[in-house]
Protein backbone atom coordinates (compact mmCIF):
# COMPACT_ATOMS: atom_id res chain seq x y z
CA UNK A 1 0.00 0.00 0.00
CA UNK A 2 1.24 3.43 -0.93
CA UNK A 3 2.32 5.62 1.94
CA UNK A 4 -0.41 8.22 2.53
CA UNK A 5 2.11 10.92 3.28
CA UNK A 6 3.56 10.59 -0.23
CA UNK A 7 0.24 10.98 -2.03
CA UNK A 8 -0.61 14.26 -3.70
CA UNK A 9 -3.17 16.28 -1.78
CA UNK A 10 -5.65 17.58 -4.36
CA UNK A 11 -8.08 19.26 -2.00
CA UNK A 12 -7.06 20.99 1.17
CA UNK A 13 -9.09 23.37 3.31
CA UNK A 14 -7.49 25.75 5.76
CA UNK A 15 -9.64 26.84 8.69
CA UNK A 16 -12.69 26.74 6.47
CA UNK A 17 -15.70 28.26 8.21
CA UNK A 18 -19.19 29.37 7.31
CA UNK A 19 -21.52 31.29 9.54
CA UNK A 20 -25.24 31.74 8.90
CA UNK A 21 -26.46 34.46 11.21
CA UNK A 22 -25.12 33.51 14.61
CA UNK A 23 -24.74 29.82 13.82
CA UNK A 24 -21.52 28.26 12.60
CA UNK A 25 -22.50 25.72 9.94
CA UNK A 26 -18.84 24.83 9.46
CA UNK A 27 -16.06 25.82 11.78
CA UNK A 28 -12.33 25.77 11.26
CA UNK A 29 -12.29 22.75 8.97
CA UNK A 30 -8.93 21.43 7.85
CA UNK A 31 -9.60 18.67 5.37
CA UNK A 32 -7.23 16.82 3.11
CA UNK A 33 -8.29 14.74 0.15
CA UNK A 34 -5.52 12.81 -1.55
CA UNK A 35 -5.37 11.73 -5.17
CA UNK A 36 -7.10 8.37 -5.63
CA UNK A 37 -9.14 8.61 -2.45
CA UNK A 38 -12.77 7.74 -2.13
CA UNK A 39 -13.01 10.27 0.65
CA UNK A 40 -16.20 10.06 2.65
CA UNK A 41 -17.38 13.01 4.59
CA UNK A 42 -19.52 11.58 7.31
CA UNK A 43 -21.82 13.24 9.77
CA UNK A 44 -25.37 13.33 11.03
CA UNK A 45 -28.00 15.43 9.30
CA UNK A 46 -27.28 19.11 9.80
CA UNK A 47 -23.63 18.48 10.70
CA UNK A 48 -22.32 20.84 8.03
CA UNK A 49 -21.45 18.39 5.25
CA UNK A 50 -23.50 20.08 2.54
CA UNK A 51 -22.31 23.51 3.61
CA UNK A 52 -18.70 22.37 3.28
CA UNK A 53 -19.31 20.75 -0.10
CA UNK A 54 -21.09 23.87 -1.34
CA UNK A 55 -18.08 25.96 -0.32
CA UNK A 56 -15.77 23.55 -2.13
CA UNK A 57 -17.91 23.92 -5.26
CA UNK A 58 -18.17 27.75 -4.93
CA UNK A 59 -21.91 27.73 -4.29
CA UNK A 60 -21.33 29.29 -0.87
CA UNK A 61 -18.69 31.86 0.00
CA UNK A 62 -16.69 30.92 3.12
CA UNK A 63 -16.97 33.30 6.07
CA UNK A 64 -13.30 32.61 6.72
CA UNK A 65 -10.57 30.22 5.71
CA UNK A 66 -9.53 29.08 2.27
CA UNK A 67 -9.76 26.18 -0.13
CA UNK A 68 -6.81 24.92 -2.13
CA UNK A 69 -7.31 22.49 -4.99
CA UNK A 70 -4.58 21.03 -7.18
CA UNK A 71 -2.21 23.36 -5.37
CA UNK A 72 -4.16 26.48 -6.39
CA UNK A 73 -6.37 28.78 -4.41
CA UNK A 74 -9.93 28.00 -5.49
CA UNK A 75 -11.19 31.56 -5.58
CA UNK A 76 -8.13 33.02 -7.28
CA UNK A 77 -7.97 30.29 -9.93
CA UNK A 78 -11.62 29.37 -10.13
CA UNK A 79 -11.70 28.56 -13.84
CA UNK A 80 -8.55 26.44 -13.83
CA UNK A 81 -9.62 24.55 -10.72
CA UNK A 82 -13.24 23.92 -11.66
CA UNK A 83 -12.19 22.68 -15.10
CA UNK A 84 -10.76 19.68 -13.26
CA UNK A 85 -13.66 19.14 -10.88
CA UNK A 86 -17.25 18.12 -11.23
CA UNK A 87 -19.99 17.39 -8.78
CA UNK A 88 -23.54 16.80 -7.80
CA UNK A 89 -24.96 18.72 -4.88
CA UNK A 90 -27.83 16.89 -3.24
CA UNK A 91 -30.08 15.65 -6.01
CA UNK A 92 -29.14 15.95 -9.63
CA UNK A 93 -31.46 18.48 -11.22
CA UNK A 94 -31.59 19.04 -14.93
CA UNK A 95 -33.49 21.07 -17.48
CA UNK A 96 -36.57 18.89 -17.55
CA UNK A 97 -37.75 20.26 -20.88
CA UNK A 98 -34.51 19.19 -22.61
CA UNK A 99 -33.33 15.70 -23.50
CA UNK A 100 -30.64 13.91 -21.52
CA UNK A 101 -28.30 14.39 -24.46
CA UNK A 102 -28.95 18.13 -24.73
CA UNK A 103 -28.53 18.58 -20.98
CA UNK A 104 -25.14 16.90 -21.14
CA UNK A 105 -24.15 18.86 -24.22
CA UNK A 106 -24.95 22.20 -22.57
CA UNK A 107 -23.45 21.39 -19.18
CA UNK A 108 -20.39 19.65 -20.59
CA UNK A 109 -19.66 22.43 -23.04
CA UNK A 110 -19.44 24.89 -20.18
CA UNK A 111 -16.23 23.15 -19.19
CA UNK A 112 -14.80 22.20 -22.59
CA UNK A 113 -15.85 21.24 -26.09
CA UNK A 114 -17.56 17.85 -25.95
CA UNK A 115 -18.13 15.51 -28.88
CA UNK A 116 -21.29 13.53 -29.49
CA UNK A 117 -19.38 10.27 -28.95
CA UNK A 118 -18.23 11.45 -25.53
CA UNK A 119 -21.78 12.26 -24.50
CA UNK A 120 -22.98 8.87 -25.67
CA UNK A 121 -20.09 7.16 -23.87
CA UNK A 122 -20.95 8.93 -20.61
CA UNK A 123 -24.58 7.90 -21.02
CA UNK A 124 -23.45 4.36 -21.73
CA UNK A 125 -21.45 4.19 -18.49
CA UNK A 126 -24.60 4.98 -16.50
CA UNK A 127 -26.85 2.81 -18.66
CA UNK A 128 -28.94 5.59 -20.19
CA UNK A 129 -28.02 5.28 -23.87
CA UNK A 130 -31.48 4.14 -24.87
CA UNK A 131 -33.04 7.20 -23.18
CA UNK A 132 -30.54 9.72 -24.54
CA UNK A 133 -33.00 11.70 -26.60
CA UNK A 134 -35.93 11.60 -24.22
CA UNK A 135 -36.82 14.62 -22.14
CA UNK A 136 -35.49 14.43 -18.60
CA UNK A 137 -38.96 15.10 -17.21
CA UNK A 138 -39.80 11.47 -18.06
CA UNK A 139 -36.89 10.16 -15.94
CA UNK A 140 -37.19 8.60 -12.49
CA UNK A 141 -35.20 10.01 -9.58
CA UNK A 142 -32.66 7.20 -9.88
CA UNK A 143 -32.20 7.86 -13.58
CA UNK A 144 -31.64 11.55 -12.92
CA UNK A 145 -29.04 10.67 -10.33
CA UNK A 146 -27.29 8.43 -12.85
CA UNK A 147 -27.51 11.20 -15.41
CA UNK A 148 -25.91 13.42 -12.79
CA UNK A 149 -22.98 11.04 -12.64
CA UNK A 150 -22.85 10.98 -16.44
CA UNK A 151 -22.54 14.77 -16.55
CA UNK A 152 -19.85 14.58 -13.92
CA UNK A 153 -17.95 12.02 -16.01
CA UNK A 154 -18.35 13.86 -19.28
CA UNK A 155 -15.65 16.43 -18.67
CA UNK A 156 -13.23 13.78 -17.42
CA UNK A 157 -12.65 15.48 -14.07
CA UNK A 158 -9.86 14.50 -11.72
CA UNK A 159 -12.07 15.06 -8.70
CA UNK A 160 -15.77 14.30 -8.39
CA UNK A 161 -17.64 15.82 -5.48
CA UNK A 162 -20.89 14.11 -4.55
CA UNK A 163 -23.20 15.38 -1.87
CA UNK A 164 -25.43 12.62 -0.51
CA UNK A 165 -25.56 10.88 -3.89
CA UNK A 166 -27.99 8.16 -2.84
CA UNK A 167 -30.51 10.36 -1.07
CA UNK A 168 -34.05 9.48 -2.05
CA UNK A 169 -33.07 6.43 -4.06
CA UNK A 170 -34.63 3.00 -3.62
CA UNK A 171 -32.31 0.13 -2.59
CA UNK A 172 -31.71 -0.85 -6.20
CA UNK A 173 -30.89 2.76 -7.13
CA UNK A 174 -28.55 3.07 -4.15
CA UNK A 175 -26.77 -0.09 -5.17
CA UNK A 176 -26.37 1.14 -8.73
CA UNK A 177 -24.97 4.49 -7.65
CA UNK A 178 -22.57 2.88 -5.19
CA UNK A 179 -21.46 0.54 -7.96
CA UNK A 180 -20.84 3.51 -10.21
CA UNK A 181 -18.81 5.29 -7.56
CA UNK A 182 -16.58 2.24 -7.12
CA UNK A 183 -16.26 1.93 -10.88
CA UNK A 184 -15.18 5.56 -11.21
CA UNK A 185 -12.61 5.19 -8.48
CA UNK A 186 -11.17 1.89 -9.65
CA UNK A 187 -11.59 1.90 -13.45
CA UNK A 188 -11.34 5.63 -14.16
CA UNK A 189 -8.88 6.40 -11.37
CA UNK A 190 -10.89 9.38 -10.27
CA UNK A 191 -10.74 10.89 -6.82
CA UNK A 192 -14.11 11.00 -5.15
CA UNK A 193 -15.15 13.32 -2.35
CA UNK A 194 -18.43 12.04 -1.07
CA UNK A 195 -20.66 13.16 1.75
CA UNK A 196 -23.11 10.86 3.39
CA UNK A 197 -24.92 10.19 6.60
CA UNK A 198 -25.36 6.53 5.64
CA UNK A 199 -22.76 4.50 7.47
CA UNK A 200 -23.30 1.42 5.34
CA UNK A 201 -22.64 3.46 2.24
CA UNK A 202 -19.41 4.87 3.62
CA UNK A 203 -18.33 1.47 4.82
CA UNK A 204 -18.75 0.02 1.35
CA UNK A 205 -16.96 2.64 -0.69
CA UNK A 206 -14.60 4.73 1.45
CA UNK A 207 -10.82 4.57 1.54
CA UNK A 208 -10.43 7.67 3.70
CA UNK A 209 -12.93 9.61 5.70
CA UNK A 210 -13.61 12.57 7.89
CA UNK A 211 -16.30 12.85 10.51
CA UNK A 212 -17.99 16.16 11.15
CA UNK A 213 -20.53 17.12 13.75
CA UNK A 214 -22.10 20.50 14.43
CA UNK A 215 -19.76 22.05 11.93
CA UNK A 216 -16.59 20.78 13.57
CA UNK A 217 -14.20 18.12 12.38
CA UNK A 218 -14.04 15.25 14.83
CA UNK A 219 -11.79 12.75 13.07
CA UNK A 220 -10.00 12.32 9.78
CA UNK A 221 -7.86 9.58 8.30
CA UNK A 222 -7.89 6.35 6.35
CA UNK A 223 -10.77 4.02 7.13
CA UNK A 224 -8.36 1.29 8.22
CA UNK A 225 -6.49 3.70 10.45
CA UNK A 226 -9.61 5.08 12.11
CA UNK A 227 -11.36 1.76 12.55
CA UNK A 228 -8.17 -0.07 13.40
CA UNK A 229 -8.00 1.76 16.69
CA UNK A 230 -11.10 -0.06 17.81
CA UNK A 231 -11.28 -3.70 19.08
CA UNK A 232 -13.18 -6.06 16.80
CA UNK A 233 -16.49 -7.44 17.87
CA UNK A 234 -18.37 -10.28 16.19
CA UNK A 235 -21.71 -12.01 16.31
CA UNK A 236 -21.79 -15.72 15.65
CA UNK A 237 -24.57 -18.28 15.42
CA UNK A 238 -23.45 -21.80 16.10
CA UNK A 239 -24.69 -25.29 16.73
CA UNK A 240 -24.49 -26.94 19.25
CA UNK A 241 -24.72 -23.73 21.18
CA UNK A 242 -23.68 -24.80 24.70
CA UNK A 243 -20.58 -26.71 23.69
CA UNK A 244 -19.52 -23.80 21.50
CA UNK A 245 -19.77 -21.43 24.48
CA UNK A 246 -17.65 -23.81 26.55
CA UNK A 247 -15.04 -24.06 23.81
CA UNK A 248 -14.86 -20.28 23.38
CA UNK A 249 -14.27 -19.77 27.09
CA UNK A 250 -10.99 -21.65 26.68
CA UNK A 251 -9.58 -19.17 24.19
CA UNK A 252 -7.46 -16.41 25.79
CA UNK A 253 -7.96 -13.98 22.88
CA UNK A 254 -11.74 -14.18 23.02
CA UNK A 255 -14.07 -12.45 25.47
CA UNK A 256 -17.70 -13.50 25.40
CA UNK A 257 -19.87 -10.44 25.73
CA UNK A 258 -23.19 -12.20 25.67
CA UNK A 259 -24.54 -15.64 24.80
CA UNK A 260 -28.27 -16.02 24.41
CA UNK A 261 -30.98 -17.00 21.95
CA UNK A 262 -28.52 -19.03 19.90
CA UNK A 263 -26.31 -16.00 19.28
CA UNK A 264 -22.93 -15.24 20.81
CA UNK A 265 -21.53 -11.72 20.91
CA UNK A 266 -17.79 -11.74 21.39
CA UNK A 267 -14.72 -9.60 21.38
CA UNK A 268 -11.82 -11.04 19.38
CA UNK A 269 -8.35 -9.60 19.51
CA UNK A 270 -7.13 -8.30 16.15
CA UNK A 271 -5.79 -10.95 13.79
CA UNK A 272 -7.66 -13.91 15.29
CA UNK A 273 -10.96 -13.84 13.39
CA UNK A 274 -10.15 -16.55 10.87
CA UNK A 275 -8.45 -18.63 13.57
CA UNK A 276 -11.63 -18.49 15.59
CA UNK A 277 -13.64 -19.84 12.69
CA UNK A 278 -11.17 -22.67 12.10
CA UNK A 279 -11.13 -23.53 15.80
CA UNK A 280 -14.89 -23.90 15.97
CA UNK A 281 -15.14 -26.00 12.82
CA UNK A 282 -12.29 -28.28 13.86
CA UNK A 283 -14.11 -28.86 17.16
CA UNK A 284 -17.23 -30.04 15.32
CA UNK A 285 -19.19 -26.85 15.89
CA UNK A 286 -21.29 -25.83 12.93
CA UNK A 287 -20.88 -22.09 12.22
CA UNK A 288 -24.22 -20.86 10.90
CA UNK A 289 -23.22 -17.21 10.67
CA UNK A 290 -20.15 -15.18 11.48
CA UNK A 291 -20.14 -11.48 10.99
CA UNK A 292 -18.33 -8.49 12.44
CA UNK A 293 -20.25 -5.80 14.16
CA UNK A 294 -20.70 -2.75 12.02
CA UNK A 295 -17.49 -1.27 13.24
CA UNK A 296 -17.97 2.03 11.46
CA UNK A 297 -21.26 2.49 13.21
CA UNK A 298 -19.62 1.69 16.54
CA UNK A 299 -16.81 4.07 15.74
CA UNK A 300 -19.17 6.79 14.62
CA UNK A 301 -21.46 6.47 17.60
CA UNK A 302 -18.52 6.39 19.96
CA UNK A 303 -16.87 9.52 18.65
CA UNK A 304 -20.11 11.43 18.37
CA UNK A 305 -21.33 10.14 21.72
CA UNK A 306 -22.68 12.92 23.85
CA UNK A 307 -22.36 15.45 21.09
CA UNK A 308 -24.52 13.83 18.45
CA UNK A 309 -28.23 13.78 18.16
CA UNK A 310 -28.26 11.43 15.18
CA UNK B 1 -20.92 33.82 -26.82
CA UNK B 2 -21.32 30.12 -26.09
CA UNK B 3 -23.13 30.89 -22.85
CA UNK B 4 -25.39 33.35 -24.66
CA UNK B 5 -26.24 30.69 -27.23
CA UNK B 6 -27.03 28.14 -24.51
CA UNK B 7 -29.27 30.60 -22.69
CA UNK B 8 -31.08 31.45 -25.91
CA UNK B 9 -31.49 27.76 -26.70
CA UNK B 10 -32.90 27.16 -23.22
CA UNK B 11 -35.50 29.93 -23.35
CA UNK B 12 -36.61 29.00 -26.85
CA UNK B 13 -36.96 25.36 -25.78
CA UNK B 14 -39.72 26.30 -23.35
CA UNK B 15 -43.29 26.65 -24.48
CA UNK B 16 -43.90 29.65 -22.21
CA UNK B 17 -41.56 31.69 -24.40
CA UNK B 18 -43.94 31.27 -27.31
CA UNK B 19 -47.00 32.34 -25.30
CA UNK B 20 -45.97 35.95 -25.82
CA UNK B 21 -45.47 35.57 -29.56
CA UNK B 22 -48.74 33.66 -29.89
CA UNK B 23 -50.74 36.18 -27.89
CA UNK B 24 -49.29 39.15 -29.74
CA UNK B 25 -50.03 37.54 -33.10
CA UNK B 26 -53.55 36.71 -32.00
CA UNK B 27 -54.33 40.16 -30.57
CA UNK B 28 -52.83 42.05 -33.50
CA UNK B 29 -54.45 39.94 -36.23
CA UNK B 30 -57.80 40.06 -34.43
CA UNK B 31 -57.55 43.84 -34.04
CA UNK B 32 -56.69 44.26 -37.70
CA UNK B 33 -59.53 42.05 -38.86
CA UNK B 34 -62.02 43.80 -36.56
CA UNK B 35 -60.76 47.20 -37.76
CA UNK B 36 -61.11 46.08 -41.35
CA UNK B 37 -64.68 44.97 -40.71
CA UNK B 38 -65.53 48.20 -38.83
CA UNK B 39 -63.55 50.52 -41.10
CA UNK B 40 -66.40 52.94 -41.78
CA UNK B 41 -67.28 53.39 -38.12
CA UNK B 42 -63.64 53.91 -37.15
CA UNK B 43 -63.14 56.44 -39.92
CA UNK B 44 -66.23 58.35 -38.82
CA UNK B 45 -65.02 58.50 -35.20
CA UNK B 46 -61.54 59.51 -36.27
CA UNK B 47 -62.67 62.28 -38.52
CA UNK B 48 -65.59 63.75 -36.62
CA UNK B 49 -63.42 65.84 -34.31
CA UNK B 50 -61.55 67.61 -37.08
CA UNK B 51 -63.58 67.23 -40.28
CA UNK B 52 -65.12 70.67 -39.68
CA UNK B 53 -61.71 72.32 -39.87
CA UNK B 54 -59.79 70.10 -42.33
CA UNK B 55 -60.35 68.61 -45.68
CA UNK B 56 -58.74 65.20 -45.67
CA UNK B 57 -58.20 63.03 -48.73
CA UNK B 58 -56.60 59.66 -49.28
CA UNK B 59 -56.29 56.37 -47.44
CA UNK B 60 -56.46 57.56 -43.82
CA UNK B 61 -57.10 54.16 -42.28
CA UNK B 62 -53.92 52.62 -43.67
CA UNK B 63 -51.42 50.03 -42.43
CA UNK B 64 -49.24 52.66 -40.72
CA UNK B 65 -52.13 54.12 -38.81
CA UNK B 66 -53.21 50.66 -37.70
CA UNK B 67 -49.64 49.95 -36.52
CA UNK B 68 -49.44 53.20 -34.52
CA UNK B 69 -52.88 52.50 -33.06
CA UNK B 70 -51.92 48.99 -31.94
CA UNK B 71 -48.60 50.19 -30.50
CA UNK B 72 -50.48 52.70 -28.39
CA UNK B 73 -52.95 50.09 -27.25
CA UNK B 74 -50.40 47.41 -26.33
CA UNK B 75 -47.82 49.35 -24.39
CA UNK B 76 -49.17 47.87 -21.13
CA UNK B 77 -49.44 44.32 -22.46
CA UNK B 78 -45.98 44.02 -23.95
CA UNK B 79 -44.22 44.53 -20.57
CA UNK B 80 -46.20 41.64 -19.20
CA UNK B 81 -45.03 39.35 -21.99
CA UNK B 82 -41.46 40.47 -21.43
CA UNK B 83 -41.59 39.71 -17.73
CA UNK B 84 -42.73 36.15 -18.49
CA UNK B 85 -39.22 35.39 -19.70
CA UNK B 86 -37.11 38.09 -18.01
CA UNK B 87 -38.63 37.35 -14.60
CA UNK B 88 -38.01 33.66 -15.02
CA UNK B 89 -34.56 33.46 -16.56
CA UNK B 90 -32.57 33.40 -13.30
CA UNK B 91 -35.19 32.43 -10.74
CA UNK B 92 -36.26 29.31 -12.65
CA UNK B 93 -32.71 27.96 -12.28
CA UNK B 94 -33.14 28.23 -8.51
CA UNK B 95 -36.62 26.69 -8.61
CA UNK B 96 -35.50 23.73 -10.67
CA UNK B 97 -32.20 23.31 -8.83
CA UNK B 98 -30.17 23.66 -12.03
CA UNK B 99 -28.46 26.72 -10.59
CA UNK B 100 -26.26 24.30 -8.64
CA UNK B 101 -25.18 22.53 -11.81
CA UNK B 102 -24.60 25.82 -13.56
CA UNK B 103 -22.53 27.56 -10.92
CA UNK B 104 -20.10 24.74 -10.28
CA UNK B 105 -18.86 25.03 -13.86
CA UNK B 106 -15.70 26.92 -14.76
CA UNK B 107 -17.37 30.02 -16.25
CA UNK B 108 -17.60 32.74 -13.62
CA UNK B 109 -20.86 33.97 -12.20
CA UNK B 110 -20.21 37.31 -13.90
CA UNK B 111 -20.15 35.62 -17.31
CA UNK B 112 -23.25 33.58 -16.56
CA UNK B 113 -25.32 36.53 -15.38
CA UNK B 114 -24.14 38.67 -18.30
CA UNK B 115 -25.09 35.94 -20.78
CA UNK B 116 -28.50 35.67 -19.17
CA UNK B 117 -28.98 39.43 -19.33
CA UNK B 118 -27.97 39.60 -22.98
CA UNK B 119 -30.40 36.77 -23.72
CA UNK B 120 -33.14 38.72 -21.94
CA UNK B 121 -32.39 41.77 -24.09
CA UNK B 122 -32.31 39.59 -27.19
CA UNK B 123 -35.72 38.15 -26.37
CA UNK B 124 -37.12 41.63 -25.62
CA UNK B 125 -35.82 42.98 -28.91
CA UNK B 126 -37.17 39.96 -30.76
CA UNK B 127 -40.60 40.39 -29.21
CA UNK B 128 -40.88 44.07 -30.13
CA UNK B 129 -39.59 43.40 -33.66
CA UNK B 130 -42.15 40.61 -33.96
CA UNK B 131 -44.85 43.04 -32.83
CA UNK B 132 -43.68 45.50 -35.47
CA UNK B 133 -43.67 42.95 -38.26
CA UNK B 134 -47.01 41.42 -37.29
CA UNK B 135 -48.53 44.94 -37.23
CA UNK B 136 -46.97 46.37 -40.35
CA UNK B 137 -47.04 43.52 -42.87
CA UNK B 138 -50.66 42.38 -42.45
CA UNK B 139 -51.60 46.04 -41.82
CA UNK B 140 -50.24 47.17 -45.18
CA UNK B 141 -51.72 44.11 -46.90
CA UNK B 142 -55.16 44.68 -45.41
CA UNK B 143 -55.33 48.46 -45.29
CA UNK B 144 -52.79 49.63 -47.85
CA UNK B 145 -50.29 52.48 -47.74
CA UNK B 146 -50.85 56.17 -47.05
CA UNK B 147 -49.95 59.21 -44.96
CA UNK B 148 -50.01 58.77 -41.21
CA UNK B 149 -52.39 61.02 -39.33
CA UNK B 150 -51.80 61.20 -35.59
CA UNK B 151 -54.65 62.81 -33.68
CA UNK B 152 -53.39 64.05 -30.29
CA UNK B 153 -56.78 64.82 -28.76
CA UNK B 154 -55.40 65.79 -25.36
CA UNK B 155 -53.09 68.33 -27.00
CA UNK B 156 -55.77 69.52 -29.46
CA UNK B 157 -53.64 68.96 -32.53
CA UNK B 158 -53.13 66.58 -35.38
CA UNK B 159 -49.88 65.67 -37.08
CA UNK B 160 -49.69 64.50 -40.66
CA UNK B 161 -46.64 62.51 -41.66
CA UNK B 162 -46.18 62.03 -45.40
CA UNK B 163 -46.22 58.46 -46.67
CA UNK B 164 -42.55 58.64 -47.72
CA UNK B 165 -41.43 59.57 -44.21
CA UNK B 166 -43.52 57.04 -42.31
CA UNK B 167 -41.30 53.92 -42.70
CA UNK B 168 -38.28 55.71 -41.22
CA UNK B 169 -40.35 57.20 -38.39
CA UNK B 170 -41.82 53.76 -37.71
CA UNK B 171 -38.34 52.23 -37.60
CA UNK B 172 -37.18 54.90 -35.14
CA UNK B 173 -40.32 54.45 -33.03
CA UNK B 174 -39.85 50.70 -32.85
CA UNK B 175 -36.18 51.14 -31.97
CA UNK B 176 -37.24 53.46 -29.16
CA UNK B 177 -39.91 50.96 -28.09
CA UNK B 178 -37.24 48.25 -27.85
CA UNK B 179 -35.15 50.60 -25.70
CA UNK B 180 -38.13 51.33 -23.44
CA UNK B 181 -38.97 47.68 -23.04
CA UNK B 182 -35.41 46.82 -22.03
CA UNK B 183 -36.00 48.76 -18.81
CA UNK B 184 -38.95 46.53 -17.98
CA UNK B 185 -36.78 43.55 -18.88
CA UNK B 186 -33.96 44.82 -16.65
CA UNK B 187 -36.32 45.33 -13.73
CA UNK B 188 -37.80 41.84 -14.10
CA UNK B 189 -34.27 40.48 -14.48
CA UNK B 190 -33.19 42.12 -11.23
CA UNK B 191 -36.21 40.70 -9.41
CA UNK B 192 -35.41 37.33 -10.95
CA UNK B 193 -31.93 37.33 -9.39
CA UNK B 194 -33.44 38.15 -6.00
CA UNK B 195 -36.17 35.50 -6.05
CA UNK B 196 -36.21 31.73 -6.12
CA UNK B 197 -39.42 31.39 -8.08
CA UNK B 198 -40.80 33.05 -11.19
CA UNK B 199 -44.13 34.30 -9.88
CA UNK B 200 -42.65 36.96 -7.61
CA UNK B 201 -40.53 38.66 -10.28
CA UNK B 202 -43.36 38.61 -12.84
CA UNK B 203 -45.97 40.02 -10.47
CA UNK B 204 -43.47 42.37 -8.84
CA UNK B 205 -42.40 43.90 -12.14
CA UNK B 206 -45.94 44.32 -13.39
CA UNK B 207 -46.95 45.86 -10.07
CA UNK B 208 -44.13 48.41 -10.32
CA UNK B 209 -44.95 49.25 -13.95
CA UNK B 210 -48.68 49.63 -13.30
CA UNK B 211 -48.25 51.63 -10.07
CA UNK B 212 -45.73 53.95 -11.73
CA UNK B 213 -47.98 54.42 -14.77
CA UNK B 214 -50.95 55.23 -12.54
CA UNK B 215 -48.94 57.63 -10.35
CA UNK B 216 -47.46 59.31 -13.39
CA UNK B 217 -50.89 59.94 -14.91
CA UNK B 218 -52.75 61.36 -11.92
CA UNK B 219 -53.77 64.92 -12.85
CA UNK B 220 -52.69 66.46 -9.54
CA UNK B 221 -49.73 68.71 -8.80
CA UNK B 222 -48.08 66.31 -6.37
CA UNK B 223 -48.07 63.51 -8.90
CA UNK B 224 -46.85 65.88 -11.61
CA UNK B 225 -43.86 66.58 -9.37
CA UNK B 226 -43.33 62.85 -8.95
CA UNK B 227 -43.63 62.05 -12.63
CA UNK B 228 -40.04 62.94 -13.69
CA UNK B 229 -38.71 60.38 -11.19
CA UNK B 230 -40.70 57.49 -12.60
CA UNK B 231 -39.10 55.57 -15.43
CA UNK B 232 -42.52 54.86 -16.92
CA UNK B 233 -42.78 58.55 -17.77
CA UNK B 234 -39.99 58.12 -20.30
CA UNK B 235 -41.08 54.74 -21.61
CA UNK B 236 -43.52 56.21 -24.12
CA UNK B 237 -40.83 58.36 -25.74
CA UNK B 238 -41.21 56.33 -28.93
CA UNK B 239 -44.45 58.30 -29.53
CA UNK B 240 -42.35 61.44 -29.99
CA UNK B 241 -41.15 60.12 -33.35
CA UNK B 242 -44.64 60.84 -34.66
CA UNK B 243 -44.44 64.54 -33.61
CA UNK B 244 -43.64 67.29 -36.01
CA UNK B 245 -40.94 68.44 -35.69
CA UNK B 246 -39.35 65.47 -33.92
CA UNK B 247 -38.29 66.66 -30.42
CA UNK B 248 -34.79 65.20 -30.56
CA UNK B 249 -33.63 66.75 -27.29
CA UNK B 250 -36.54 65.23 -25.36
CA UNK B 251 -36.02 61.89 -27.06
CA UNK B 252 -32.30 61.89 -26.26
CA UNK B 253 -33.01 62.75 -22.63
CA UNK B 254 -35.55 59.95 -22.28
CA UNK B 255 -33.23 57.46 -24.01
CA UNK B 256 -30.32 58.39 -21.72
CA UNK B 257 -32.43 58.19 -18.57
CA UNK B 258 -33.80 54.80 -19.57
CA UNK B 259 -30.28 53.66 -20.43
CA UNK B 260 -29.08 54.71 -16.99
CA UNK B 261 -31.92 52.70 -15.49
CA UNK B 262 -30.79 49.69 -17.50
CA UNK B 263 -27.21 50.06 -16.32
CA UNK B 264 -28.24 50.57 -12.70
CA UNK B 265 -30.65 47.66 -12.62
CA UNK B 266 -28.19 45.31 -14.30
CA UNK B 267 -25.36 46.35 -11.99
CA UNK B 268 -27.45 45.58 -8.93
CA UNK B 269 -28.45 42.21 -10.42
CA UNK B 270 -24.79 41.53 -11.27
CA UNK B 271 -23.59 42.27 -7.74
CA UNK B 272 -26.43 40.35 -6.08
CA UNK B 273 -25.83 37.29 -8.26
CA UNK B 274 -22.09 37.33 -7.68
CA UNK B 275 -22.48 37.50 -3.92
CA UNK B 276 -25.41 35.17 -3.61
CA UNK B 277 -25.05 32.06 -1.48
CA UNK B 278 -26.77 29.11 -3.13
CA UNK B 279 -28.48 27.38 -0.26
CA UNK B 280 -31.36 25.73 -2.13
Amino acid sequence: MEDDSRKEVILRTHGLSKKFGKRWAAKDLNLEVQRGDVFCFLGPNGAGKSTTIRMVLTLLMPSSGSIEMFGMDLHKHRHAVLSRVCGIVEKADFYLYLSAYKNLEILGSMTRRVQKEEIMQALDVVGLTSRAFEKVKTFSHGMKQRLGIAQALLTKPELIVLDEPTTGLDPQGMKEVRGLIKKLAIDKKMTIFLSSHLLSEVEQVATRMAVINRGELIAQGSVAELLGKEPLEYSIQVSPFDSAVELLKRLPWVVILSAEDGKIELHVEPGHASELNRFLVSNHVEVLSFYPHRTLEDFFLKITEGISDI
Amino acid sequence: MKLFWFETYKIFSRWRTYISFGFIALIVIMTEVVMKLSANEILYRMMRSFQKDFLIFGNVLNGWFITAFIMNSLHIHIPFFITLVAGDIVSSEATSGTVRLLLIRPPSRSKIITAKYLTTLFYTTGLVIFLGLICIIPGLLLFGNGDLIMNYQTKFRIVLIPEAEVPLRMLLAFTAAVWSMTVVASLAFLFSTLAENSIGPIIGTMAVVIVFLVLGNFPFDFFRLLSPYLFTTYMVFWQRFFDDPIPWREIARSAILLGLHNIGLFLIAFIVFNRKDIKS
